[in-house]
């Protein structure tokens, strides 16, 4: 590298943000930060735009790669992002591996379908038009019947785009003699053996596709003719920003960071799926390390709405609202959805943005957690845990323009060390940890840089956040546990 | 032509995991593609994996004296998930008390399981049934 600067944009669908680093020493230092409107038509004039303002003395807008004062990376979530949906056969088996291994490749799942296409399948498909569809199921050498099947249903139907295939390898002839005609990508099987996943060759395929597909035709290819660098998926440049900071910094082995946004709210956790230790059985797939999930219906803004329903018994229970003031909580939301650039004008209103963020927090982490339950057998007690073990996570971390935004002006920030509304099992939620927010919004754009420079990228993340809140349970779910 | 896939397991919540590692390792040897789930397994488990890897059999394990009530219905559960010709073989200390075995087979047999083994059955006996039967569904 000539220059020890470089620029990172991100193309979100409403704003395209850039920021130029300065690396000093072991990390790197925010020079300047721009931000304009995505130019939905083109989206390389808005990233020109930031750009220039991140640099004016160069003319970038016809720049090569050779002569740009310094590098360029960037990723885009522009149009909604990459759509993906998945089918799989078993729900908690392949069809399960499949939805981790797309959230992972920084997708956002439309749909996902177990067992048998059916014809309505086929046509919500055809109706969404996801960009890629990604088609699994069996282990290699066992079931074909599903996977054959489904293939001809998609070879039958008007559906164009990608079709990744990762499922039973001795399906894979009959696979791609069904899809001859359609662009399909096959790669090794995400559950090769029952219960063991493979996910990395489907994300690299996903990110390929994303490449060749997603790219052009948006203005991308221009960009990556002109700087000579490769797009990211906005949610795997954070992905990868996770995983640096996981495995480069002492004291972060066990976090989770939540990116709540508009119209979705992403987890991200880098933590231990399961501790053989703790006397716990596992029931199904033990999680990956790092893992992501994507709640489509919880967000402050496009998706207040959606919030309000799956949240209310929730809303309900930490506010102590009567019936009146629910409805005009509700009446708050309702107003959101129809006036996405609001911002809380009052302090009632502040209060109201805050109890849906506990919402949207609440919700993702209960989804992307766990949970054990108790069982008495001939030989004792037991607990048999099913998904991640959250409990050892001792930061977490937030990020998004809202939550910046509470930390800011003070607000605490809710996040909830056990299930409020009454649940059939223990949920493994942590038990003793630190909040930290992002207050310069600055993670997304850092992600960039995670591939190419780990060390510098983690080291800049952790030191840039604020240490707002302290958390601690005060009677731990479970104390002890008895060996199986 | 590869191995044939059989699904292995302890139901209900019962913990014994020195046998379960002689039977997979035993039916390995016989030339299966063994899928052992180990113990403590539910019969929704046994399903899934019996889906996913198109086993030709389930061999369901108890030892702890539950069995009867552990391994009722799983034929029925087989059924409603489109597994109708899978084999289902049980063995194992499946009733508690003194109950004469052909008392305790008939009873298993009753619930639809293909073959029923006691505690002292012998391995290779199991294993050249388990390949008849596998041969006599597939015709």
């Amino acid at each position: 590298m000539t220059s020890n600067r470089v620029i990172c944009v991100d193309i979100g669908s409403t704003y395209t943000k850039g920021a130029i680093f300065r690396l000093a020493e072991d990390r790197f230092v925010v020079e300047a930060r721009a931000v304009t409107p995505t130019t939905v038509d083109y989206l390389p004039d808005g990233f020109f735009t930031v750009v220039q303002q991140l640099s004016p003395g160069a003319d970038w807008h016809n720049l090569t790669a050779a002569d740009a004062p310094c590098p360029v990376y960037f990723s885009s979530s522009a149009k909604g992002g990459l759509k993906v949906a998945v089918v799989g056969l078993v729900p908690e088996m392949s069809l399960q591996i499949a939805r981790l291994a797309a959230f992972s490749a920084g997708a956002r799942i439309c749909a996902s379908y177990p067992y048998r296409l059916t014809r309505s399948c086929i046509s919500s498909i055809e109706k969404a038009q996801p960009d890629i569809l990604l088609l699994c199921g069996g282990t290699d050498g066992g079931n074909e019947r599903y996977v054959t099947e489904n293939a001809q249903a998609l070879a039958a139907s008007d559906f164009n785009g990608t079709i990744v295939y990762a499922g039973n390898n001795a399906a894979v002839d009959r696979v791609s003699d069904l899809l001859a005609d359609r662009e399909l990508v096959i790669c090794e099987n995400l559950m090769p053996d029952f219960g063991r996943l493979n996910i990395e060759p489907v994300r690299e395929a996903i990110r390929r596709v994303f490449l060749d597909r997603i790219v052009s035709g948006k203005g991308l290819d221009r960009l990556v003719a002109a700087f000579a660098t490769q797009p990211v998926p906005t949610p795997l440049a954070v992905l990868n920003l996770v995983r640096v900071v996981g495995e480069n910094i002492e004291g972060w082995q066990n976090f989770a960071l939540i990116d709540m946004g508009g119209a979705t709210t992403d987890f991200y956790s880098f933590a231990d799926a399961y501790n053989p230790d703790s006397g716990t059985i596992m029931k199904g797939i033990v999680e990956p390390k790092l893992k992501r999930t994507v709640e489509g219906d919880l967000g402050m803004r496009v998706s207040a709405e959606s919030t309000f329903e799956t949240g209310e018994a929730y809303l309900a229970a930490v506010s102590d609202f009567s019936t009146e003031q629910m409805a005009a909580l509700k009446n708050y939301v309702m107003g959101l959805t129809t006036n996405t650039g609001h911002l809380p004008a009052n302090a009632i209103e502040r209060y109201y943005d805050s109890l849906l963020a506990g919402a949207c927090i609440y919700h993702s982490l209960m989804r992307h957690a766990g949970s054990i339950e108790e069982v008495f057998t001939a030989k004792g007690r037991v607990w048999a845990q099913t998904g991640k073990d959250l409990r050892r996570v001792s930061r977490i971390v937030g990020t998004g323009g809202y939550l910046a935004a509470m930390a800011r002006e003070g607000s605490a920030v809710a996040i909830s060390d056990r299930a409020v509304l009454p649940t059939e099992k223990t949920p493994l939620l942590p038990e003793k940890f630190v909040y930290l927010s992002d207050n310069d919004y600055i993670l997304p754009l850092l992600g960039n840089l995670a591939e190419k420079f780990p060390r510098q990228c983690a080291l800049t993340a952790v030191s840039s956040l604020t240490v707002t809140q302290h958390y601690e349970v005060k009677e731990p779910c479970q104390r002890e546990f008895i060996k199986a | 032509m590869s191995a044939t896939n059989i699904v292995l397991g302890v139901i209900g919540f019962d913990c014994h995991s020195v046998g379960n590692k002689i039977l997979e390792a035993w039916f390995t040897e016989s030339g299966f593609k063994v899928t052992n789930l180990g113990v403590m397994v539910s019969q929704e488990e046994f399903i899934a994996a019996a889906i996913e890897t198109d086993a030709k059999a389930i061999l369901v394990s108890s030892l702890y004296g539950h069995g009867e009530i552990d391994c009722a219905g799983l034929r029925e559960k087989c059924i409603e998930k489109g597994l109708e010709d899978i084999l289902l073989y049980v063995g194992g200390n499946l009733v508690v008390g003194k109950t004469p075995f052909p008392q305790v087979e008939e009873k298993f047999l009753k619930m639809g399981y293909d073959r029923v083994f006691g505690p002292d059955c012998s391995l290779e006996k199991v294993s050249e049934m388990l390949k008849a039967d596998i041969a006599a569904k597939a015709k």
